[in-house]
């Protein structure tokens, strides 16, 4: 079995399928992180209608599978008009996902931060607005950090479903290695180990982080 | 309504190959977490190394392995089996951690316990430990579930006729090319959600008969 | 023209609360108190635990909102029964420090910046101007060697001298104490109960709710008994402590002078 043999040839192109994919996946954390924050935020407002509406669309987001996102704004987007590229649809769809995610995440986080940081504020004379922004968030943040780095290897593996609106990332590129040599086997599972190695030294980070956090609140 | 009749074909696909994942992952789940905790270093290590490999490749490309990487050297798996091949593994992977997670909330009285009434290992997993376990083990189960019924939806890469197969079907056919996938959304929505409030309450029930 | 004003008798009023009254569904925690804080003087709350003292002291900042009652702090007012603005509580805390049971600092800051971050937002001093007035506090709790360590670094007396300090950092005319010693070792509680008698001897109008009799007897002014949601008896400490009025305070001083 030729299995291996080959794989130093299909590197270059796995290789630059990767970078997509990273891309991809940071792009949609940069995007959909502030998204889940202000979610969060607004999930605790004092207006009922806000906060309903926030949770129904969290609810929503959460329910939805990432493909079915990705192709809304793929393939049915253009019949109302507007036409995303590829990599647009892959991003605005993951960020899409990503904000609904970690609003959650981040909720829980700043719920975790004791009433007693927010009563200390007050009493100094922090506004609410100073309170949120020095106080209660770098706080909650940081609660929030494992999690959310959790979720950030679930949107790295998740940006192998650009796949199918033919972005050019890691699980396209093997593909089409694969339908040109027929050994779709060796390929794939070298682009399998190439998601891996990223992967898993990210688990291990979490487990870091988890521990570094105990120490410190 | 048609479009809407149509994409609904696919949930009985859904939650087949859902149902179907969970049953192999919740079996295959236990000897991975009893070697992840064995005596044994090379057990362990395998068993983590298993857990990890699984967890840490996407599944569409578990999927893409097992149903073109495998079948150009044995003969070709049929997409659902491929599919619930490929989601029963993961989830093994999956099942195991959360089962790991359950036996440490299980006091460590129990076992305690258990060896001073003279039980042997055994019996202290297969009577005492095991069925807490699993008791504690729902909601993250349960949880797990709920996102594999949405992970299911890969499936239609392999050509699963499950809902977004019909969904993408009928964006293609139909002049209406978002309406099909907002249908897929609102049924996937209308699926998970009670399953999770469902959950909520379960657990509140079973919280009450373990030992912590 | 008299050649040497005396010392006036009755002081100016820092604080005045006029018929406090606060419930939590059914059960009644505040009964219509109302109290006045002379300048300068230092107000301590004792009773039974459940009394209402702690709500009765977070009113004053309205951390805690009344049902109904007057407050007045040093000329700010505040109805709770009517829908006050937001300036109007800036305004009212402005000039009230606070230190809680439980420290409350803030574990993701530097010692320093848990003492400049509310004068820079608050007073708008500057990041540098903040700094030096922290340090000049920090040194007088006798932690200016601590301003680059995080409060998880710090023992629980240190934590709440560092309160201390952060409150006394906006230039506070009245501080309020809730229980600042009940979360310490004894021997650890000594070191904030020596700085808070500083802070007395140099003539801050202080509120205390506290469980430390021997502070209460030797440290303040005036002393209020509450039990119930309200004040049972108040006066002179070294008048009520030998010679308590109501049976009630009799019981309750024997209760924890004796064990």
């Amino acid at each position: 079995m030729n299995i291996f043999t080959d794989w130093p040839s299909y590197l270059p192109e796995l290789l630059a399928g990767l970078g997509v994919s990273v891309q991809v996946a940071l792009l949609s954390l940069a995007i959909g992180i502030p998204g889940g924050l202000l979610l969060a935020i607004g999930a605790g407002s004092k207006n009922k209608l806000v906060r309903v509406l926030i949770i129904g669309v969290v609810e929503i987001g959460r329910g939805t599978p990432a493909l079915v996102v990705l192709q809304i704004f793929y393939f049915g987007l253009p019949a109302s008009g507007l036409t995303l590229t590829s990599m647009a649809a892959s991003v605005v769809a993951l960020a899409a996902t990503t904000a609904a995610y970690t609003s959650e995440i981040l909720r829980g986080g700043l719920q975790a931060v004791p009433q007693g940081e927010t009563e200390a504020a007050g009493a100094l004379g922090m506004n609410r607005k100073d309170t949120l922004r020095f106080i209660v968030i770098p706080q909650g943040f940081r609660v929030a950090i494992p999690s959310l780095i959790g979720f950030a290897i679930l949107i790295f593996q998740a940006t192998s479903l650009a796949y199918t609106v033919a972005l050019p990332e890691l699980l396209s590129q093997a593909y089409s290695i694969g339908s040109t040599t027929f050994n779709y086997l060796s390929v794939l599972l070298l682009a399998g180990l190439m998601y891996a190695a990223i992967t898993i030294p990210a688990s291990w980070l979490t487990g870091r982080a988890e521990k570094r956090l105990a120490q410190h609140l | 309504m048609d479009i809407f009749l149509t994409v609904l074909q696919g949930v009985p696909m859904t939650i087949g190959l859902t149902v179907s994942a969970l049953a192999i992952g919740a079996v295959g789940g236990i000897p991975l977490a009893l070697g992840r905790r064995s005596q044994i270093p090379a057990l362990r290590f395998l068993a983590v190394s298993l857990i990890e490999i699984l967890r840490g490749i996407p599944p569409i490309v578990w999927l893409f392995i097992i149903y073109f990487g495998l079948g150009t050297a044995l003969p070709q798996l049929d997409p659902l089996t491929s599919a619930i091949v490929g989601l029963g593994v993961i989830s093994c992977a999956y099942m195991a951690e959360i089962y790991r997670g359950g036996l440490s909330a299980v006091a460590q009285g129990q076992w305690e316990a258990s060896e001073a009434l003279g039980m042997g290992r055994q019996s202290v997993l297969t009577f005492i430990i095991g069925p807490q376990v699993f008791r504690v083990s729902v909601p993250a189960a349960a949880s797990y579930a709920i996102g594999l019924i949405k992970d299911s939806s890969v499936a239609y890469t392999i050509g699963v006729t499950e809902i977004v197969y019909f969904a993408n079907d009928q964006s293609r056919q139909s002049s209406d090319a978002l309406g099909p996938f907002f249908i897929a959304a609102l049924v996937y929505v209308i699926m998970t959600i009670p399953c999770a409030w469902a959950t909520r309450a379960l657990d509140a029930r079973l919280r009450m008969r373990v030992a912590r | 023209m008299p050649p040497m004003q005396e010392k006036p008798l009755t002081k100016p009023l820092a604080i005045r609360l006029d018929s406090i009254a606060k419930n939590y569904g059914e059960h009644t925690v505040l009964k219509n108190v109302s109290l006045t804080v002379r300048e300068g003087e230092v107000t301590a709350l004792i009773g039974p635990s459940g009394a209402g003292k702690s709500t009765l002291l977070r009113c004053i900042n309205l951390l805690e909102r009344p049902d109904t009652g007057c407050i007045t702090v040093e000329g700010s007012r505040i109805d709770a029964g009517t829908n006050f603005t937001t300036k109007d509580l800036a305004a009212l805390r402005r000039n009230v420090g606070m230190v809680f049971q439980s420290f409350n600092l803030f574990p993701h800051l530097n010692v320093l910046r848990n003492v400049s971050i509310a004068q820079e937002r608050v007073l708008g001093r500057t990041r540098k101007e903040a700094d030096v007035r922290s340090l000049q506090l920090l040194e007088r709790v006798g932690l200016a060697d601590k301003a680059k360590q995080y409060p998880s670094r710090c023992s629980g007396g240190q934590q709440q001298r560092i309160a201390i300090a952060r409150a006394l950092a906006l230039d506070p005319r009245v501080m309020l104490f809730d229980e600042p010693t009940s979360a310490l070792d004894p021997e650890v509680g000594l070191e904030v109960l020596a700085v808070m008698k500083e802070l007395a001897a140099e003539g801050m109008t202080m509120v205390v709710v506290t469980h430390e009799m021997q502070f209460a007897r030797d440290v303040s002014d005036h002393l209020v008994v509450m039990a119930n949601g309200a004040i049972l008896e108040e006066g002179h400490p070294e008048d009520i402590f030998t010679d308590p009025v109501q049976p009630r305070t009799r019981e309750f001083l024997r209760a924890v002078l004796e064990r």
